[in-house]
């Protein structure tokens, strides 16, 4: 199959994430006409339209897009660095240790403020990931028996500890009210400046993802095809693996614990674009932007008035695909 | 929290119960009580009780104030973990939490086992061994008349005197609001998820008193007693009095959510945390909660 170009498929998939935005800010619980929402985006309309668009309906697709893209870009440096397409910071448990960072974070973090919970989450994240890691390696391999299984049990260890931290902070009396969202992964209320912090943690991780396409490339080929090249493996795999965790943490931050998205969206852009990092990094990114945004919009409309969390749509529209991934590889899985 | 949590759950699990839609007989008469007597409870399940019980045990922290404004405390054997009104009841026996312990309930031989309606089979159980277990399960103001009546011809009390008593207390109140200009209230009851806030719907006793009180609910039009509302609702309906009983929340934190900056009530600044038991439960003391709940709107007028 000849490859689409790369500009042209950028452009496809901003369009694609540009109507799932328009779409998300559209809707909402209270209907306000198309004309009245770009008068309140225009800062020129009825105070009370003008908050319910500014303040509460664009950061919260924002965030459904950011979200998107970090998992969409911590799944392509996953699979591309461990050589496994089954791997994404929600199955490897990556975001339920940076899960429990941010509980933490919310919980003992009130001096560090706005940052107590990207903080914590990202030193969760980046535990839990190198635990994995290590775990899960045979010599120069990680058989990815393992390495779900180091995932599964993270994940496990990491709800309970989660779980033991809410009751305790009972007899405690601390707050904990947004504790109970984090686990089922849900992007509600978000504002500016939580917004800012996750989008600076994106862009870092982002570009260093890009920096390092090459030597993922290479690395993807093979640890010793990498250091035929002369590239430094382990301290690229440990530079990507922060990398992947600093995504995770501001995924985490913003919206808890929200499955697959990182599986999903790097497979359909390689098998539009092809393995290499340089064209898949930036493309995941958009497509998992676009596919969360319309996920959270889904979530809202599905059971209208009610909402869904999340999590649930990507659960049960991503849980699926690894299923029908691990169909495809239980022959070299050997499962 | 978990306390707070589990005591908002007893309220909204028995949100869920099917009321009975006409008054039932046990409202319309209440001569002299006599035992053996057969009582109609919340389900519309008849119930008969042989003779006056002696060993009382009550579910629901509302119940239990109930049994004790009927001067039957001393007939009171065992109480669920929440009922902490009056002061003496917290001296009882405990039967557990959400879930009553059957086991500890038939330990202390009742002759009646009041409760609000509990779905885990625990009731039946109970049933089952013989234990006359009556469901009492008030959700609105007229429940609450109801359930005083009810109770009282149950254990051999003048529960008419009580209904009557809480029914002048709410009638003068809602006299004194006539007079007053009505104000838009969002009455807040849980946030633990900041994009579906817990607030009280037409059926729950609050709504009610929210109305005697003078108020207008911005929910009364939502469906369900206890009904789930997004922020982007309540910035549209521009509440001109905010009141919360959410835990671990405080006015500034509520000034300070997204958006909420245009709300009537956060720009003059009526936010309002209301504690205790007084506007948790659907009891004998609801006449109370209304006189409070006047007074909040009061002190913003």
């Amino acid at each position: 199959m000849r490859r689409p170009p790369l500009a042209l498929s950028l452009t496809a998939l901003a369009v694609a994430l540009g109507i799932a935005v328009v779409a998300g800010v559209a809707y909402g619980a209270v209907a306000i006409p198309p004309e009245r929402i770009l008068a309140a985006l225009g800062g020129g309309a009825d105070p009370t339209e003008t908050a319910i668009i500014l303040s509460l309906r664009l950061p919260r697709v924002l965030g459904a897009a950011l979200v998107g893209a970090a998992l969409a870009v911590a799944g392509s440096l996953l699979q591309g660095m461990l050589r496994n397409p089954l791997a994404d910071p929600y199955v490897l448990g990556t975001s339920a240790g940076g899960a429990l960072g941010a509980v933490i974070g919310l919980l003992f973090g009130g001096s560090l403020g706005l940052f107590a919970v990207p903080l914590l989450a990202f030193a969760g994240a980046l535990v839990s990931v190198y635990v994995v890691w290590r775990l899960a390696r045979v010599g120069a391999q990680t058989p990815v028996v393992t390495l779900l299984l180091a995932g599964v049990v993270l994940s496990a260890m990491s709800g309970s500890a989660i779980t033991l931290l809410e009751v305790a902070s009972d007899r405690l009396q601390l707050r904990l009210s947004t504790l109970l969202g984090l686990l089922v992964g849900g992007v509600s209320v978000i504002s500016w400046a939580q917004l800012a912090v996750a989008a600076a943690l994106v862009a870092v991780a982002g570009a260093i993802g890009l920096a390092y396409a090459y030597r993922l490339d290479a690395i993807s080929l093979g640890d010793d095809v990498a250091a035929g090249l002369g590239i430094d493996v382990e301290r690229t795999k440990r530079l990507v693996l922060a990398t992947t965790a600093l995504l995770a943490a501001a995924a985490v931050s913003l919206a808890g614990l929200v499955g697959f998205v990182g599986l999903v969206a790097p497979h359909l852009v390689r098998t539009l674009l092809g393995p290499a990092h340089a064209r898949l990094i930036p493309a995941a990114a958009l497509a998992g932007a676009a596919l969360l945004v319309a996920a959270d919009l889904l979530a809202r409309v599905a059971l209208a008035p009610t909402e869904l969390p999340v999590g649930v749509v990507t659960g049960l529209v991503g849980g699926p695909f690894f299923f029908a991934l691990l169909w495809r590889h239980r022959a070299a899985y050997r499962l | 929290m978990r306390r707070t949590i589990f005591a908002f759950l007893i309220f909204v699990l028995g949100a869920c119960a099917p009321l009975p839609s006409a008054p039932s007989a046990s409202v319309t008469a209440s001569p002299a009580p006599s035992f053996p007597v057969t009582v109609t409870d919340f389900q519309d399940k008849p119930v008969s009780i042989a003779k006056r019980p002696d060993r009382v045990v009550s579910i629901g922290p509302s119940n239990t104030e109930f049994l004790f404004a009927l001067d039957a405390g001393d007939r009171v054997v065992g109480v669920d973990d929440f009922s902490d009104e009056p002061a003496a009841a917290r001296a009882k026996e405990k039967v557990g939490g959400v879930k009553p312990n059957v086991e500890k309930i038939v330990s202390l031989r009742p002759d009646l086992v009041v409760s609000v309606k509990i779905s885990d089979g625990s009731l039946e159980n109970l049933m089952s061994r013989g234990i006359v277990v009556l469901v009492v399960n008030p959700q609105s103001a007229a429940d609450v008349a109801k359930t005083a009546t009810l109770l009282g011809r149950a254990i051999g009390a003048d529960g008419d005197a009580l209904a009557s008593r809480i029914q002048s207390g709410l009638d003068a109140v809602r006299a004194k609001a006539a007079t007053q200009p009505k104000k838009r209230v969002y009455h807040e009851i849980d946030a633990s998820d900041p994009n579906k806030l817990f607030t009280v719907g037409p059926g729950s006793f609050i709504h009610d008193v929210i109305t005697i009180a003078g108020g207008v609910n911005i929910a009364a039009t939502a469906s369900g007693q206890y009904p789930q509302l997004s922020p982007e609702e309540i910035i549209r309906a521009d509440p001109e009095v905010i009141v919360f009983a959410s835990f671990g929340v405080t006015p500034e934190q509520i000034a300070a959510r997204p958006g909420w900056s245009v709300i009537t009530a956060v720009k003059t600044k009526r936010i309002v945390k209301v504690e205790g038991s007084l506007m948790s439960r659907p009891g004998p003391r609801l006449a109370e909660a209304a006189e409070a709940y006047y007074q909040i709107l009061a002190a913003t007028r």
